[in-house]
């Protein structure tokens, strides 16, 4: 029977682990490589699990087909925000420093500008669906399909996302500007242009784990903040600008917060507190900061 | 091939340059020396686009290029290699050098030009799988140039290439400086090391508080009065 609860804790645990690492990887492009601090993240999440559930409740549309509308549509947001908003500031901030800064406050700005229209176009009940609900027996420990499938997801995102990162110019470009941005730009990298796809790349991930997310749990437009937390800390905990930490830092926290809710379900942002607050002071750079 | 105007430039609210002329022919090898902070960086920088000129005007190849994006300076055949040499520390020797070849013309020909790296560097080839991180001051540089290298530049510039590196290290990479010039390449060079520069150049300029203050034969400026009391220390 122990055995049985550990491997429960421990799949749980990476289930919850590969949907943080997705929501992570999406900051630490925008917080990475973009330097923005966006606290409207889960938002994004939030807008992606709206758009699943309304298609799929509005239309029977399949919630994986449904992210080949709902991720474009995303993606071109997160850019034409950047592109409209946050370039602006950059250009007009003295330092990075104070970009850093102004760019947190619009980003606080956009977070209440997205939930208030999500609160009209919604309204503030709970809302849910029923897909791929039936369940999954592995060694006595049972889970649902869909929180399987969103597993499977997270993995093979992640996958291919390294993939692209480790191996295509353009990803090596993005690793490059997160490193050192003026040099970036002297090899000839339109920075302008990388760090706005970059932005609406962070964007789409968010809206992939906000339809994973609708699969499994109760959506609210109030829904995305917490979400915003676990990504600032994930990235923070993974090394800041180190997109594969942020995926690392993803997974650890999921681990820890299964963990946790095994002994209290209200201790897991607690525990994600702790750990944010022990980063700070033991080890700042994160795990695989320098 | 370059002809810098009347430049002035400035760095937040400080103004850093004032009126800054200069003129660098093709296959020319030309220094840009000075004291700490006197800025020649700022100038480097100026001409490659991370800042733009509050005043006066860049030519490159006969095109206007002080409005213009750093990337698109870039594009057209300028390779700045920073203060270090600034490879991207978390990436491989192999990664900074394909990282140089980014630009569309150089990428469709990297694996040849990543041959002539090599053998201009061999040492580059037996560090390619190291992290940038890994290497010594003068590995560094010489992975700076052979990243600027890989794009095939028309016009290269070094910033203080010498700059914490040990002597006999310096010696090398101003004869690697020496060896590129003879294949044809232009290049401006920006030095503390003035002796180093412009035993190295054909002509020189002098910059001091951000402003040109001798200018000539290198020769010539190893000889000045000035150059020799305030420089040199003879």
């Amino acid at each position: 029977m122990g055995g049985t609860l550990l491997l429960d804790i421990i799949i749980g645990g990476l289930i919850l682990g590969g949907l943080y690492a997705l929501i992570a990887v999406g900051l630490g492009l925008q917080y990475g490589v973009a330097r923005v601090l966006n606290v409207s993240h889960g938002e994004f999440i939030m807008l992606g699990a709206f758009a699943t559930y309304s298609l799929y409740t509005s239309f029977g549309i399949n919630p994986l087909v449904s992210l080949v509308i709902s991720g474009p549509i995303v993606f071109g947001l997160g850019f034409l925000i950047h592109r409209t908003l946050f370039q602006h500031l950059r250009k007009s901030s003295e330092s990075m420093a104070a970009f850093e800064g102004t760019s947190i406050l619009a980003s606080f700005g956009l977070l209440f500008i997205i939930q208030n229209i999500a609160l009209l176009s919604w309204g503030s009940d709970i809302k849910g669906y029923t897909y791929l609900a039936g369940t999954v027996d592995f060694g006595g420990a049972i889970y649902a399909q869909n929180r399987l499938l969103a597993f499977l997801f997270a993995i093979i995102i992640g996958l291919a996302f390294y993939f692209f990162l480790a191996r295509t110019r353009f990803g090596k470009a993005i690793r490059a500007a997160a490193q050192d941005v003026d040099t970036a730009q002297l090899m000839g990298v339109n920075i302008h242009r990388m760090l706005g796809l970059c932005f609406g790349l962070g964007a789409l991930m968010a809206a992939l784990a906000g339809c994973l997310i609708s699969m499994m749990f109760e959506i609210t437009p109030l829904m995305g903040l917490p979400y915003s937390i676990i990504a600032i800390i994930a990235v923070v905990l993974g090394g800041l600008g180190n997109i594969l930490g942020s995926l690392l830092g993803g997974l650890i926290l999921g681990l820890v917060g299964n963990i946790v809710m095994y002994i209290h379900p209200g201790l897991s942002l607690i525990a994600y507190y702790m750990i944010f607050l022990l980063l700070i002071l033991v080890r700042p750079t994160g795990i695989l900061g320098k | 091939m370059l002809k810098v105007s009347n430049i002035k430039a400035s760095y937040g609210k400080v103004d850093v340059l004032w009126d800054v002329s200069m003129i660098i022919g093709e296959g020319e090898i030309v220094a840009l020396v000075g004291a700490n902070a006197s800025g020649k960086t700022t100038m480097l920088k100026t001409i490659s686009g991370l800042i733009h000129p509050g005043a006066g005007t860049l030519e490159f190849l006969g095109k206007r290029i002080d409005e213009i994006s750093p990337y698109r300076i870039a594009t057209m055949g300028i390779s700045h290699i920073p203060e270090g040499g600034k490879p991207f520390p978390d990436m491989t020797v192999l990664e900074n050098l394909e990282m140089g070849a980014y630009i569309n013309e150089a990428w469709k020909r990297k694996e040849e030009t990543l041959h002539r790296v090599y053998q201009f560097f061999p040492i580059l080839k037996k560090r390619s799988g190291q992290l940038a991180r890994t290497l010594s001051g003068g590995e560094r540089q010489m992975l700076a140039m052979g990243r600027g290298l890989m794009a095939k530049p028309r016009l290269f510039m070094f910033d203080e290439p010498s700059y914490g590196l040990a002597p006999i290290i310096v010696k090398e990479l101003f004869e690697s400086i020496r060896l590129l010039h003879d294949q044809g390449m232009t290049i401006l060079i920006v030095e503390q090391n003035i002796r180093h520069a412009l035993e190295v150049s054909s002509r020189g300029y002098v910059l001091e508080n951000g402003r040109i203050v001798l200018e000539g034969e290198s020769r010539g400026l190893l000889d000045n009065d000035h150059v020799r009391k305030a420089y040199l220390g003879l």
